[in-house]
């Protein structure tokens, strides 16, 4: 797990981290996918990506980082969300 | 027909959140109205409006709010004390669901949350928008969130008849049960429109209050022969209607029966009011319930402080009620709260329910000398409390020519 990543998801839509569990549906931690939408467009923005349109949206924490990690700058993986 | 009763009341407003601390704020004349300062893009600007002092995070989780317009959130808050007060609150014990509908009124919807995109679309060069933004501004959010948040699904709708919107649909609601179609209704309305554009649009009609000498809070002073005009304001009031067997059945507190509602429009012109469609409202209001003009213990005016809306509304009550308008208690509350536009007849109406229930009612505040035009019992400056109070009427009328009138009777 990117903890970065989590940490801005966790203050982005107020969930405690503990709930962040990877297996985590997204609907579990009451977000539609609307709100998914809205977590990906500020991750493009902050980030300055672009993540392709998906047919199948994530359901899951694990499946959304696994989406938008490999598109994030490399070279400071763990970092990568803070230095930004 | 069936009777129609009121089990439940809630109100968001600059004075005051609950219902309880609204009408407190109204008995003791105690006013919401401030000079804020609005950063206008030509530079900031002091303006007196009915803001409330509102804090999402304490009613909403981030999640939550991330849906939910500012006009969306006034109405949960306001319809989650109603709600409780009838004892529906996370079970709708004795209701079903399929028989209990939404009925809201709203002049400018989630404007705020339009406002931001035009915002960021024009003056920011954005490429895109927020997702949500379609959801948070369309006019029919609200009742969506409330049909959501409460698990009600029979009919639902969205009225938008600028200032008669919210007595107009819960003059709808109360047909709706009255006939049959719905057991239960959450209606009210909601209103958040202290945005730069609104206000801004409002400054051009030249309708708006000038600060008065006596602080930014007297401002705003209906049937005063000093009265320089409307103070813009925002907020929410939901009630519960339910068939009156069915409150009965499963031992609801009955408030009030709502008794009477009549609608009317003008056709004459888009701003100015006229005498006869708003007499006819008020007219075909009593015919409605049943009632007499002597039966009507007070009523809660639409007297937003216009020089001629005013002027108008008098000579409409004196067509009505003849001889009784001289003794009839009447007061505009606006004075206290502002003008919440699509909410200002929910609102005015929870006042109106409250006055019947306790027997006071409402000064006009800052009444301190009347227009000779306005020489009815305009109720000046302190709450007066009055026994065996029958019935009450609320008025609301809209630019357009929207005319609507509720009115509720004692139990």
């Amino acid at each position: 797990m990117n903890f970065d990543l989590m940490d801005l998801f966790a203050e982005t839509f107020g969930i405690a981290e503990e709930k962040l569990l990877p297996g985590a549906t997204l609907e579990s931690l009451g977000l539609d996918s609307l709100a998914v939408i809205e977590f990906l467009f500020q991750i493009e923005d902050k980030f300055g990506i672009q993540i392709p349109d998906q047919a199948n949206p994530p359901r899951t924490l694990d499946e959304m980082v696994q989406l938008i990690e490999p598109l994030l700058p490399k070279g400071k993986p763990d970092n990568a969300v803070a230095a930004a | 027909m069936r009777r129609v009763a009121i089990t439940g009341l809630g109100v968001v407003s600059p004075v005051g959140v609950g219902v309880n601390a609204f009408f407190e704020a109204l008995i003791t004349a105690r006013s919401g109205i401030r000079a804020l300062q609005v950063d206008f893009p030509t530079g900031p600007e002091q303006v007196l409006m009915g803001h409330i002092d509102f804090h999402p995070e304490g009613h909403f989780s981030k999640a939550e709010l991330l849906t939910k317009d500012r006009v969306s959130q006034f109405a949960l808050v306001a319809a989650r004390e109603a709600m409780a007060q009838a004892g529906l609150g996370s079970e709708l014990t004795g209701l079903q669901p399929e028989r209990f509908g939404v009925s809201v009124g709203t002049g400018s919807g989630g404007s705020t949350s339009l406002e931001a995109a035009y915002y960021a679309l024009l003056e920011q060069k954005v490429a895109r928008l927020r997702p949500m933004t379609v959801v948070l501004a369309m006019h029919n959010a609200m009742a969506a969130h409330l049909s959501m948040a409460f698990g009600l699904k029979g009919p639902s709708s969205t009225v938008s008849n600028a200032c008669a919107s919210s007595a107009t649909a819960i003059g709808d609601a109360f047909r709706q049960i009255r006939h049959g179609y719905a057991d239960a209704m959450l209606v009210g309305g909601s209103d958040a429109l202290l945005t730069k554009g609104t206000i801004k649009a409002w400054q051009a009609m030249q309708t708006l209050a000038k600060p008065h000498a006596d602080g930014p809070q007297a401002s705003c002073r209906p049937f005063s022969k000093d009265r320089s005009g409307l103070v813009l304001s925002e907020g929410s009031a939901m009630l519960v209607l339910e068939d009156w067997d069915t409150a009965r059945r499963r031992g609801a507190t009955i408030l009030a029966e709502l008794a009477g509602y009549a609608s009317t429009t003008d056709a004459y012109h888009l701003t100015q009011p006229e005498a006869q469609g708003q007499a006819s409202a008020m007219f075909l209001a009593l015919k409605d319930a049943a009632l007499n003009t002597r039966d009507i213990g007070y009523l809660n005016a639409h007297g937003t402080a216009t020089d001629v809306g005013d002027v108008v509304e008098t000579h409409a009550i004196k067509r009505v009620f003849e001889n009784h308008a001289e003794r009839l208690p009447i007061s505009s509350t606006k004075a206290l709260h502002g003008h919440a536009m699509g909410a200002a007849g929910a609102i005015e109406f929870a006042a109106s329910v409250m006055s019947l229930r306790s027997g006071q009612l409402a000064p006009t505040a800052f009444l301190q000398l009347p227009d000779e035009r306005c020489d009815l019992d305009y109720i000046p400056l302190q709450a007066r409390h009055v026994k065996n109070l029958r019935a009450v009427m609320s008025n609301s009328f809209a630019f357009g020519g929207s005319n609507a009138v509720l009115i509720a009777k004692q139990v």
